[in-house]
């Protein structure tokens, strides 16, 4: 039997590296693709002043980077340290999309990293600008690899159980990699990355803005950023509803959660607004609604409801009880793997074997298991709705906000005074942190409503992990939250001093002559006006 | 020649595009639209960055043409 301080230990650890790892991520995807396009720019018109700002942007693509391969490395380990059972359990699968990705960013990525690096000199201009392509599309498929492995655990798909291995065993890669969770999670996860690579450059150019200094490259790169950022959100929100719609399918627990639906009504569903979820009572206080709106959010109908709390329990009794014989047949196929009936009654009940395994962490045996037991087991399907309901509107918030202040950036930038919009400068680079945050805020969504599965409806997490002491899970995880806290703050020191630095124009004297160029002239001369 | 080899390539390019449309249409289109969708907001981006020069040039023109005016 797993210590149950071993497990959240495990789960505090895998947490806390996963969120960490997650700062790094989302602005190697989005700036990838914004340094692409920026050095479409400098080959089709030929200005060197594009060639500057792609250099510029691609040294703090470069600091991020590495401090993000940095702290990925160190989870693909903790499967097999800290997740030991699950790691035999879903090896098979899981291995394969993991692997591809070690291969995608250490290959692919890494050595076309090196050319677009050190490749400006020794390529031409078109061979660079396919590099710096195949950059963008290389860290951009690490992650689809990452979430195709990620969606397995939260939609399984194109794998089964064989009782005769005692493992999950690969059927169908092509299923495993269009399942349709990793499809909706993959453009999710990448277009807020977008969000997230423009929100960081708009920023650091309103600050050179604000600070008057590198204006043109400030400009063009702000120009760009907020065009960028602008369909990149409305993307992200649009394929946010895609994926809880498709969520809400495949894990009804997650959504109940989500929309803290503890009981189940009849359509139109109203939305919860503002509610503070009460897990011990199972309802709602303090709970501002809005009417109807739920139904047509969940289901895209004013007809269509879904299960709340007290549905979903009551489901989870069955599945328990069907799935106990599954695991009584497990335990005789062990000690003899050619008992025929066993086998039998494996497959007439495979299906609920997940749920079986859920009301063994409170009955060793698991025939024996009481009514009272079963219910406990039940209540453990629903993951912690507070974190889960607050986390989702965290993000929600923040993208209806990112989307209004890339509208209005876009306004004043194809107006061309966004540098006479001093507020709006400001608000810029205050808004730097908001998609990171949001970003975290949707990786909890997504693997606390997981809970309580390691992978969905299959395997749960009190049996997954390894079987250490909590004075290990201690001392590793004050290790790991020290050194990556240490990344973080080397990140962020790194970073403002390339800012502050600015772009090195020693080695692009072309560039310097559009600092002297007409119209820049004149809008020096309208900053001394204001002034 | 050249020419020749180039229209092979491009063919060999379309091809190759129109079939991955067909499989990833099927079977992944969310894939087939992040592909499409990425294009899409790569060259809207680099175009306003070209906007932007555009602008510039036809202010500083504006300007010059005031200054002869006067």
């Amino acid at each position: 039997m797993h210590d149950i301080n071993v497990v959240d230990l495990s789960r505090l650890q895998f947490a806390l590296t996963a969120l960490y790892h997650f700062l790094f991520v989302p602005l190697t995807l989005g700036l990838s693709f914004l340094l692409a396009a920026m050095e479409t720019v400098y080959v089709t018109t030929g200005k060197p002043i594009y060639r500057e700002i792609t250099q510029f942007w691609s040294k703090l693509f470069l600091i991020n980077f590495a401090l993000g391969v940095a702290t990925g490395l160190t989870m693909e380990f903790e499967f097999g340290t800290n997740w030991s059972f699950y790691s035999s359990f879903v090896g098979d699968i899981f291995g394969a999309p993991l692997a591809i990705e070690g291969l995608m960013a250490f290959f692919l990525e890494a050595t076309f990293i090196g050319l677009m690096v050190f490749g400006w000199k020794r390529l031409k201009r078109g061979q660079h600008l396919a590099v710096t392509y195949m950059v963008a599309f290389g860290s951009n498929l690490s992650a689809l690899w990452i979430l195709i492995a990620n969606s397995f655990m939260q939609t399984p798909t194109g794998a089964s159980f064989n009782p005769v291995t005692m493992r999950m065993e690969l059927s169908s890669l092509t299923e495993l990699i269009f399942n349709h969770d990793a499809q909706a999670k993959f453009v999710h996860t990448s277009i807020a990355g977008y969000v997230t690579g423009a929100i960081f450059v708009a920023g650091v150019s309103a600050w050179y803005l604000l600070k008057r200094r590198h204006v043109e490259l400030a400009r063009r790169s702000f120009r760009m950023a907020v065009l960028f950022g602008v369909l990149a959100t409305a993307g992200v929100i649009t394929l946010g509803d895609a994926l809880g719609f498709i969520g809400g399918q495949a894990q009804p627990t997650k959504l109940a959660a989500m929309e803290g639906l503890w009981k189940s009504e009849p359509a139109p569903m109203p939305f919860n607004l503002v509610a503070f979820p009460s897990q011990k009572d199972q309802v709602n206080r303090g709970q501002l609604q809005v009417p109807y709106a739920l139904s047509l959010l969940v289901t895209h109908s004013m007809d269509g409801t879904v299960p709340g709390v007290d549905r979903l329990q009551q489901d989870a009794i069955a599945r328990i009880r069907n799935g106990i014989p599954a695991v009584a047949a497990l335990q005789s196929l062990s000690a003899a793997p050619g008992d025929a009936f066993a086998l039998a009654t494996f497959h007439a009940h495979e299906k609920d074997l997940g749920y079986g395994f859920l009301v063994q962490r409170y009955a060793a045996d698991v025939t024996q298991a009481t009514d009272a037991q079963i219910a406990t087991a039940a209540r453990d399907t629903i993951p912690q709705v507070a974190p889960i309901f607050w986390s989702f509107r965290v993000m929600v918030l923040m993208g209806l906000l990112m989307l209004a202040y890339f509208v209005l950036a876009v306004i004043y930038s194809m107006r061309n005074n966004i540098e006479h919009q001093r507020w709006f400068l400001k608000i810029a680079v205050w808004m730097i942190p908001v998609p990171f945050l949001a970003c975290e805020m949707g990786w909890l969504v997504a693997e606390l409503g997981r809970q309580p599965w390691t992978v969905y409806g299959m395997l749960p997490t009190w049996m997954s992990a390894s079987t250490h002491g909590v004075g290990y899970m201690i001392f590793s995880l004050i290790g790991f939250v020290g050194l990556y806290t240490a990344f973080i703050v080397a990140e962020m020191y790194l970073m403002v001093r390339a800012i502050r630095i600015g772009p090195d124009q020693s080695h692009s004297g072309e560039g310097a002559g559009l600092l002297t160029d007409t119209s820049q002239a004149a809008r020096l001369a309208g900053y001394a006006q204001e002034a | 020649m050249k020419t020749f080899l180039q229209f092979i390539l491009f063919m060999a390019m379309a091809a190759v595009v129109i079939l991955m449309a067909i499989v990833l249409g099927e079977l992944g289109a969310w894939y087939f639209a992040w592909l499409v969708g990425t294009g899409m907001i790569v060259l809207i981006t680099a175009a306003g960055g070209a906007l932007l020069d555009a602008q510039d040039e036809h202010a500083a023109h504006a300007a010059s043409i005031k200054t002869g005016d006067a």
